[in-house]
């Protein structure tokens, strides 16, 4: 690790290529032995939006607790803007801001409420703060709900107001946990286009967890896919897409799908990318063709009870590095 | 393992960005989060209500007829005053009680958790609730006190008086409601919590001499009590209003000199009171870092 805590100012700190985040051997080992985080490593660059990949219990909510220092790591570093969340912790609160999965704020207290006291917290001055809440109120949609109790407000709009309280202290790292768990499909797509929207308008960095392919796909520069506690891929969606092809070959067969894999190989067909979960069988075309596929399982004599072909997607990269479907597992 | 080099954004104009870190002053940061407490209670008024309610019936109807029953104490003490003191002993543990089960409900509402990612050391979170807690304890003490005055209380209230008083009042609300914020991290229910009412806020009630001196205890009931903050402090309350010459006090010291024994058991108060905020902290800080 190369970074060093920060004594100037933000813009020295970019000019330097100081990373806004950090972490190096990450580790938590909870009570009990369970090993929820096991020795992870990533940077993200000023400005950068960062997606943790990974099903329920993959380790995603417990990095960003040890990151937002609400969770204490058992092992490694990891540093905001240059402040160690261990050794720093206030320093390193103050400029990161979190949009948890549950609702956090006061449901009895106006939006407006919420919001000035988020302010206060994070030491925004009083004009900078109203003129803020402002801006915010009116680009999140929030003007006909600030000044109601958020116990009255839905899913939707609750977290609408969290992102903007997130937002108020114009934080270097921004962290979103599974900012759209739990709301309808609906909701859920108008919340990804406000987080493209923030994305574009906010000069933050940004480390989003989700175990939405297409929240990643949609709105990280670069994603680490994290599998039971460790990272076993990290690169931009594009290029992990990339190591599929252009397109992938879904094939369901009679028995088990790991036997039709081992016969195509017996017949010259390139399976190193290819993955079998039960009778499913799913062959990346980057080495090879359709008609080669379906010609090696006709002479090998299997049958196939459906083939399909279609774009690969982050599923593939995770169900090829891990063996789980996304998906299922969360 | 797939990885690809840090890269930069190019969409972002950093040199521009947010502003640099800012921390809020400690008393910036307690009083925002005192204003907050106050909001969430103020929306709550069965938390101030019901805390009164025993302890005024105690005092209004219980006392007087206690007197009338027993006689009183046959002293220069009169013995429906001396119990509207020992009902603050009862007042303020529920008062304070009651206000650490907020502690339980930011927790089950989630609000604490962006508490806990505020800039601010966690102390501070206890500091700003124990402000409410002390000015909602102090205002049901004064109205406790006004409506035992208007039922025909004798108080006599000097200057100093008023010192010992409030200084007792206040170091002990300070132990009481620490010890509410450390119950309130320890246990993971509001049931659990609830149940521990009886043991923290009522049982050293009929032990501190609330009710009744404590030489008319057993004196090994006696010795224990001695060492309980709440007799000292209710002996200090009553030392201040109704028994100017420390009769109480002098039943937990036996000396001859009772402001040196009104400043020991103020001492006696202060050390319980620091000793048991040093640990809410403690436990609030374990209970919250995971």
């Amino acid at each position: 690790m190369t970074t060093q805590p920060l004594n100037g100012s933000y813009e020295a700190n970019v000019l330097a290529s100081v990373p806004m985040v950090a972490v190096d051997g990450l580790r938590k080992t909870y009570a009990g032995g369970v090993e929820a985080v096991r020795g992870i490593d990533f940077e993200i660059a000023a400005g950068e939006v960062f997606g943790l990949l990974g099903p329920n219990g993959a380790g995603k909510t417990t990095t960003v607790g040890m990151l937002s220092t609400t969770i204490a790591p058992t092992g490694g570093t990891a540093r905001l803007a240059g402040f160690d969340v261990a050794r720093q912790p206030i320093e390193a609160r103050s400029v990161s801001s979190v949009v948890f999965q549950d609702a956090v704020v006061d449901r009895s207290l106006s939006g407006r409420s919420n919001l000035m006291l988020h302010a206060r917290l994070w030491a925004v001055p009083p004009r900078e703060a109203r003129a803020r809440i402002g801006e915010l109120v009116g680009a999140l949609g929030l003007g006909e709900l600030v000044e109601r109790p958020v116990g009255s407000y839905s899913g939707g709009e609750r977290r609408r107001l969290e992102i903007a309280r997130a937002l108020l202290s114009r934080p270097r790292v921004l962290f979103l946990d599974e900012p759209t768990v739990g709301l309808d499909p609906r909701i859920r797509h108008e919340l990804l286009d406000l987080l493209a929207d923030v994305r574009e308008r906010e000069e933050t960095t940004i480390l989003l967890t989700t175990h939405y392919l297409d929240e990643a796909q949609r709105l990280c520069d670069r994603v680490a896919i994290i599998h039971r506690g460790q990272i076993v891929a990290l690169a931009a969606p594009g290029e992990l897409l990339a190591d599929l092809g252009d397109a992938v070959l879904e094939l369901r067969v009679g028995g088990e799908a790991s036997a039709a894999r081992a016969a195509l190989a017996a017949y010259g067909v390139p399976v190193e990318t290819a993955f079998a979960i039960g009778s499913t069988l799913t062959v990346p075309l980057r080495d090879t063709s359709a008609g080669d596929v379906i010609a090696a399982l006709d002479r090998a004599g299997v049958s196939a009870a459906s083939i399909s072909s279609r774009q690969p997607t982050l599923d593939d990269v995770y169900l090829r590095l891990t063996g789980d479907r996304l998906d299922a597992a969360a | 393992m797939s990885t690809t080099a840090l890269t930069r954004s190019s969409r972002v104009a950093p040199t521009a960005g947010p502003a640099p870190r800012r921390i809020p002053t400690a008393a910036a940061a307690i009083l925002t989060l005192a204003g907050r407490r106050a909001a969430l209670t103020s929306r709550t008024p069965r938390q101030i209500a019901v805390p009164l309610l025993g302890p005024l019936l105690l005092a209004l109807i219980a006392g007087p007829a206690l007197k009338a029953a027993t006689g009183g104490l046959r002293s220069h003490i009169d013995y429906a005053s001396f119990i509207d003191i020992g009902t603050i002993g009862l007042l303020v543990p529920l008062s304070c009680i009651f206000a650490g089960l907020s502690v339980i409900i930011d927790r089950e509402e989630g609000a604490q958790r962006e508490l806990l990612s505020a800039p601010v050391p966690r102390a501070y979170l206890i500091l700003g609730n124990l402000v409410v807690a002390l000015g909602l304890a102090a205002l049901q003490v004064v109205v406790l006190l006004v409506l035992a005055a208007v039922r025909g209380a004798h108080f006599s209230i000097t200057v100093a008086g008023m010192g010992w008083f409030v200084g007792a009042v206040l170091l002990f609300s300070v132990f009481i409601y620490a010890a509410a914020e450390a119950l309130a991290s320890r246990v993971r229910k509001q049931e659990d919590y609830v149940g521990a009412v009886p043991a923290v806020a009522i049982l050293p009630f009929f032990f501190a001499g609330a009710l009744f001196p404590i030489t008319a205890m057993p004196s090994v009931l006696a010795t224990i009590a001695k060492f309980m903050p709440l007799t000292h402090a209710l002996a200090l309350m009553r030392y201040a209003f109704v028994d100017p010459r420390g009769t109480g006090l002098h039943a937990i010291w036996g000396m001859s000199n009772v402001t040196a024994e009104a400043w020991l058991s103020l001492g006696v108060v202060a050390v319980f009171a620091v000793a048991m905020m040093a640990i809410a902290v403690r436990v609030f800080s374990r209970a919250a870092m995971k």
